[in-house]
């Protein structure tokens, strides 16, 4: 848990800081008005900088506008697109979370009935049904297969990082801590892959397809699952050798003195002083079952679609408003995009090469 | 065998190794279950490329070898030709959009009169933690031609005509090419920044006295400086582009009329949507052993495996 309350309370310091910089650019405006007052600052370089930084708050508002013009989309109204005028929005027209309402839909959990027989009565415990959010109270009538896209999501995803965890974390160790025959053949073929294979997967699709189907594994997401694990063995635990490789080896060397068996070593000192390592890998391997699309679209039916899939599904079909897709697609998104803000430096501290503290 | 023999001496040198190649036991499962994966559907393939399999015959066991009829099928067919040339196109357009972009940007948010870099550089990689087909589906709303097109309105409101962006051959690929250049230029960015930082500030001072402009310090000192690095993100950056399926895949098929099929969408439409896996197959392989040798040539160049030694 303390990886958790690592993370939260890094959150928590990039949300203090993100609170505190307009003061702290106040702060530093009113300085610098000071020292063109008293002349230590020309004004001239002062209104350069200015003119400059905001150029490139410019080419940064045009990099990331595609975002903010699919959150336009979002919340704007379904009837908004159809008399529209043809011109850039920048708020949305009659601003709604209907879209949002049509992706999440009711959120209903129904009433379970338990009976308990006691020799000739019967005893029964009614659960309530509860309701967290009906979206027909807010005029939405149908509403769009998230829910059962993202159970299917879960249900790739989870078994695919245990299975991931159990390859990576040993052959990590092995590689960064023991020497034997073929270590480094192993680990130049897993650095090469990672380099030059990305796109292998698509290539590989058309016998990946016929195999599963003649092994009756089409359609099956625990298959699927086995073969996201198996695409993110190279790149994970390389980086994972790479994050073991920065604990110092003196930790086990003094360890090993106390008489400590060489798996205690492990769970003990090897094991908890990777876990920013280990953090990484585990969001890593969860996004690969999370977000990959063309395999998944390939081996299941309508009914196994995982979020990416269903995404796609969505493209191109006229009954399905721009206001709905561009909301279903900001719902699969966001979340993963939050992640990977906040996780950002924390994943830098994964990929860099620590190990010290802690 | 000289690499088993140092590595058994250096396993006996060390103290922290019990019994010499058990650790071998742990590499092994992770490798087999990425074999399994991988290197057998690989022989699979190439088999499959050997013979006339489709979904009729393939899946009741019925596949017959035909030799080499599906790579000369393949190899005298003008649509393979077609693709594989536009294919070269997109790998040298897409790289040098995103190679000036990279530059530009990186230029950008490592200027010394920029404030607020860090908040910048944080905000402007985004992409890299966006799913590929969320950006890729949002991509094509905006190269739409209906309404909400975000494309059309920036043309409208310049007061020029509409496109129909996904319908027109050169449109469409124009349309590849941007959304690639967006999808890739957080990865160039950070590249060129790293690299940026890099630049020895002396020199940029030495030629400042020597009163050179900002254009003649970029030309003679910043772009030597940055060189080797943005030619090494440039050639993973072009395999990426090589090997694009998904843009062309969900704007428009790799149409109109499958004049923008690259490669590997060629190879895959050949397969499940034309039915003939034997040719998409052999597809396959050649696009494999065509991005395999130029990758190959750059390894052997450039020396892109470095840092594996002392690994």
């Amino acid at each position: 848990m303390s990886v958790l309350s690592d993370i939260a309370a890094e959150v928590g310091d990039d949300v203090r800081a993100a609170a505190r910089a307009p003061v702290e650019s106040l702060k530093d405006a009113r300085y610098t008005l000071e020292g063109i007052r008293e002349g230590r600052v020309s004004a001239a370089s002062v209104l350069k900088t200015a003119g400059i930084t905001a150029g490139a708050v410019v080419v940064v508002a045009l990099l990331l506008f595609p975002l903010y013009w699919v959150a336009v989309g979002a919340f704007s109204g379904t009837g908004a697109s159809l008399y529209s005028s043809s011109g850039i929005r920048l708020w949305p027209a009659e601003p709604t979370i209907e879209p949002f309402l049509w992706v999440i839909g009711d959120l209903i959990l129904p009433s379970y009935r338990i009976t308990v027989g006691l020799g000739g009565y019967e005893l029964f415990l009614q659960t309530p049904e509860l309701a967290f959010l009906d979206v027909s109270d807010y005029g939405v009538t149908e509403t769009s297969n998230f829910k059962e896209f993202f159970v299917n999501s879960l249900t790739v995803a989870i078994p695919t990082v245990i299975l991931a965890m159990c390859l990576i974390v040993p052959g990590a160790y092995a590689l960064s801590r023991r020497q034997f025959i073929g270590r480094s053949k192993v680990l130049y073929g897993y650095v090469l892959f990672t380099q030059i294979g990305g796109g292998l997967g698509v290539a590989l699709l058309i016998a990946l397809y016929a195999l599963f189907v003649q092994f009756g594994f089409n359609d099956n997401k625990l298959a699927l699952s086995a073969y996201y694990a198996a695409t993110a063995v190279p790149f994970n635990t390389w980086l994972l050798k790479t994050y073991m490789d920065g604990i110092p080896v003196s930790y086990e060397e003094a360890a090993m003195m106390d008489g400590a068996p060489s798996w205690k070593i492990v769970t003990e000192i090897i094991l908890p002083l990777s876990k920013a390592g280990l953090a990484t890998v585990f969001i890593f391997t969860f996004l690969t079952g999370w977000t990959e699309f063309v395999v998944a679209q390939t081996l299941l039916s309508t009914d196994n679609y995982t979020l990416p899939v269903g995404l796609y599904s969505l493209v191109g079909r006229y009954s399905i408003p721009w206001a709905r897709f561009s909301a279903f697609a900001l719902t699969f998104a966001a979340p993963i995009m939050l992640i990977y803000l906040f996780a950002q430096r924390y994943i830098e501290g994964g990929l860099s090469f620590g190990g010290m503290e802690g | 065998m000289s690499v088993v023999d140092s590595a058994v001496e250096k396993a006996t040198d060390n103290p922290v190794v019990n019994k010499e190649d058990l650790p071998l036991l742990l590499v092994l499962p992770g490798l087999f279950v990425f074999l399994a994966f991988m290197l057998f559907p690989v022989m699979y393939l190439v088999y499959l490329s050997f013979t006339n399999a489709e979904p009729a015959t393939l899946f009741q066991g019925k596949e017959q070898w035909v030799g080499l009829a599906n790579y000369v099928t393949v190899l005298t067919d003008g649509q393979f030709w077609n693709s594989m040339w536009v294919t070269w196109l997109f790998v040298a357009t897409s790289v040098a959009l995103k190679v000036l972009v990279g530059i530009g940007v990186g230029l950008v948010v490592t200027g010394a009169r920029v404030r607020g870099k860090r908040l910048m550089r944080a905000l402007i990689i985004i992409p890299l933690g966006l799913p590929g087909i969320f950006t890729i589906t949002i991509w094509r709303g905006i190269f739409s031609s209906a309404e909400f097109g975000l494309a059309n309105q920036l043309l409208r409101s310049a007061g020029l005509g509409s496109v129909a962006w996904l319908s027109e051959r050169w449109m469409a690929f124009i349309a590849y090419n941007v959304t690639e250049a967006w999808l890739a230029y957080p990865f160039m960015v950070i590249i060129t920044v790293s690299a940026l930082q890099d630049v020895s500030e002396e020199l940029h001072e030495a030629a400042m006295i020597d009163g050179a402009g900002f254009f003649a310090r970029f030309l003679h000192v910043t772009l030597p400086s940055i060189k080797r690095p943005v030619l090494f993100a440039s050639i993973l950056t072009a395999a990426a582009s090589f090997q694009q399926f998904l843009i062309p895949y969900v704007f428009n098929q790799g149409g109109p009329s499958r004049t923008n099929e690259l490669l590997i969408v060629y190879g895959y439409r050949e397969a499940f949507r034309f039915q003939k896996y034997g040719e998409g197959a052999a597809i396959m392989l050649v696009a494999v052993l065509v991005i395999g040798a130029f990758m190959m040539l750059n390894v052997w160049k450039g020396r892109l495996a470095d840092g594996v030694d002392d690994a």
